[in-house]
């Protein structure tokens, strides 16, 4: 098989995997070095293809060949599907040419599972080795850590990479079992405790060997099994507490060539992918709990953003002035986010901060206005009640009916 | 009125300004002109209000002049004549002025935050390709920024690429990296273009491939793609012209799953799960695995 039809067939089989950052790396630089390759912390996005998502990294599989039979995965090895492999040295020209053309950041290199569990990840080291240690690359390296793999090889994969990652793919034990037949929670948490210890190492001793840098991810698939937004939420924290993951991405199911009857064939729930991306942001940057957004079972609102839902179920701590208010309380505001309330504490040490001001900052005014008092508004009290607000506010208005 | 007359370059001004807040000057009685390298240097004269030389040092902010400088690079009529304006309004004591939230400060905070996002456009959206030419650069690429970053952006490349030789060339200027230092030409030498925009070479056929396989059409998503990647740097890109034609492909399909049709098309394979002999990979499958 010509090296461009392995490159179809294993980019294709790679792309269920939402993962694609390529920050968090520390600075490196290759200039008037031998080798190649720079990473600076931040990520760059270096094309975008039709379906909204970035390219970063060159996203392949080794093989697709997989002896494990997900049930929602299209390299699941009851699928039908045409099967490649590369050999490292192929992985590792196609990465150091697309990378001097300046097509990519670096590299995400992940398996199916092939002959062994160990067998596979010390095939995926080998490729990192040979461009660290033969080519001097210094762009970045996600590598999918094979969660059945034997945890010493762990410590040899944080050497090269700059990112780690196991994939709990489902957020709950029951579903593993139903749809991963051969994937076991107990060895995929194993396998982030691994990761997560070889980070700590790193960072409490001096001088020690680098370590995942960038630290580590995970992703869990939405929509292949029942499973609601508040368990997923809720798994999504617990896995940030435990672990101190980076992030954790979640996949909307992607209906497979000859799906089993085990997984939904329908259209994706991309909007629900959407709401939770926007909750996990709150998680992480804006210091919400799970159960704040959630606080029973159930799915967040599609027709609104989790941070308006959060803001008119609750009322009381709103309007808050814009004058006096904690800045963490602003950035809760819907419309005003962290830098934007940085922004306003900054201003008013200058001055009051009126309302003209909040629209420079281009806000989201209209999210806004009902829960925010400046020196010269103040929101009107009709009108304001939660259930009319959420109707203005809606993304999707509710269509009238006709008689 | 006062015409301020300079080279156009950031240095050229601040000297000017630094000149006419001496003189006390203010904002709305400056006209600015600018003339690049190639024009005589203040040639037409300098500024007629009458000198009166201050004996008061002017204080700004440092960060002030680095904030100043980055928005210089905007490229729009009266790129100067706000600089100046909040120039004059902060070293008058109104430091508001260099805030998003103020009536200047959100204008200039815009043009600082369109420029960051072009040397980041420069960043992901250039594309080097080998050059084959004799005593030529490694490597060469053609880009179309919207603003003045091309100098103050490309060290980037000089962190990526080790020892190769490099050369990038726009619309109106242009830089070549020699392994060593960077060299700017305010107006981009003839032969430098004419190396940037060369046909494409046969390598991209591997990039564009792996373009194609990586989308998935049951997630078409196209005003998400515009946001982030403008549809003007398009054309330059290799797999520029490949986007329409997967748009399209995608939506004929009405692709419920998202395969690629080229992987589609081809004969598939299943794996025969086996619990006895060691097997390798290449079309067969080892020992079985624990339940």
């Amino acid at each position: 098989m010509q090296l461009i039809d392995k490159l179809t067939v294993l980019a294709d089989a790679a792309k269920y995997d939402v993962s694609c950052a390529s920050s968090g790396a520390p600075k490196r630089s290759s200039k008037g070095k031998s080798g190649l390759g720079a990473t600076n912390g931040m990520g760059i996005c270096h094309s975008f293809t039709p379906d909204g998502r970035c390219v970063a990294l060159l996203k392949i599989l080794l093989t697709n060949f997989c002896l494990y039979d997900c049930q929602y995965c299209v390299n699941r090895r009851s699928s039908d599907v045409p099967r490649a492999r590369f050999t490292p040295v192929e992985v590792v020209t196609l990465t150091l040419d697309f990378y001097r053309r300046n097509c990519i950041s670096g590299l995400f290199l992940s398996s199916g599972i092939i002959r062994s569990a160990d067998y596979t990840m010390e095939q995926l080291i080998r490729v990192a080795k040979l461009l660290r240690e033969e080519h001097q690359f210094r762009g970045y390296i996600h590598l999918k850590t094979i969660p059945d793999a034997d945890p010493l090889l762990i410590p040899e994969a944080g050497r090269y990479a700059d990112r780690l990652s196991v994939n709990i793919e489902l957020p709950t034990e029951s579903s593993l079992i139903r749809l991963a037949p051969e994937k076991q929670v107990g060895t995929i948490k194993q396998a982030m405790h691994s990761i997560h210890q070889g980070e700590s190492e790193a960072r409490a001793e001096k001088g020690a060997p680098r370590f995942a840098p960038a630290g580590q991810s995970t992703q869990m698939i939405v929509g292949a099994d029942d499973t609601d937004d508040s368990t997923i939420l809720h798994t999504a924290q617990s896995l940030y507490g435990a672990y101190r993951l980076r992030r954790v991405y979640y996949s909307a199911f992607s209906p497979i060539p000859h799906s089993p009857k085990t997984v939904p064939f329908e259209a994706p729930p991309l909007l629900r992918e959407h709401r939770l991306y926007q909750a996990d942001f709150l998680l992480r940057g804006y210091g919400f709990q799970a159960g704040e957004l959630l606080s029973g079972p159930g799915n967040l609102a599609l027709d609104i953003d989790p941070k308006l839902a959060w803001a008119l179920a609750n009322r009381e701590h709103f309007p808050v002035d814009l004058n006096r208010a904690e800045p963490s309380l602003i950035a809760r505001v819907p419309g005003i986010g962290v830098l934007s309330a940085k922004r306003l504490v900054a201003l008013r040490r200058h001055k009051r901060i009126r309302f003209e001001d909040v629209s420079r900052l281009r806000c989201a005014l209209e999210k806004a206005k009902p829960f925010i008092v400046t020196q010269d508004y103040r929101p009107l009290q009709a009108g304001n009640e939660s259930q009319v607000l959420r109707q203005q506010l809606s993304e999707t208005p509710a269509q009238m009916v006709l008689w | 009125m006062v015409s301020a007359r300079f080279d156009g370059s950031f240095a050229g001004w601040r000297q000017a300004a630094r000149e006419l807040l001496q003189q006390g000057v203010t904002a709305d009685q400056v006209t600015w002109y600018s003339h690049d390298g190639d024009t005589d240097l203040f040639a037409a004269g300098t500024p007629c209000a009458t000198p009166h030389l201050a004996t008061t040092a002017i204080r700004v902010p440092r960060q002030l002049l680095n904030l100043l400088e980055s928005a210089a690079r905007y490229r729009c009529a009266d790129r100067w004549s706000l600089l100046y304006r909040v120039l004059w309004r902060v070293s008058h004591g109104d430091r508001s002025a260099m805030l998003a939230g103020d009536a200047d400060g959100s204008e200039l905070h815009k043009r600082l935050k369109a420029v960051r996002r072009e040397a980041h456009h420069l960043h992901a959206f250039l594309r080097f390709q080998p050059c084959h030419v004799e005593n030529g650069p490694d490597f060469v690429a053609w880009h179309e920024p919207a603003h003045d970053i091309l100098h103050s952006a490309s060290g980037h490349f000089a962190e990526r690429m080790g020892q190769h030789s490099w050369l990038i060339a726009t619309p109106q200027d242009g830089v070549y990296w020699d392994g060593q230092r960077l060299q700017h030409q305010q107006h981009c030498p003839q032969e430098w273009q004419q190396l940037a925009q060369a046909p494409g070479d046969e390598g991209q056929q591997l990039w564009l491939a792996y373009y194609g396989s990586t989308f998935n059409p049951a997630r078409l998503n196209r005003s998400v793609l515009e946001n982030n990647m403008p549809v003007r740097f398009w054309k330059n890109l290799p797999e520029g012209p490949l986007i329409p034609q997967l748009m399209s492909q995608a939506r004929a399909g009405a692709q419920r799953d998202g395969q690629a049709q080229a992987v589609a098309q081809r004969s598939g394979k299943i794996i025969r799960y086996r619990n006895d002999s060691e097997q390798t990979p290449s079309g067969s499958v080892g020992p079985g695995l624990p339940r």
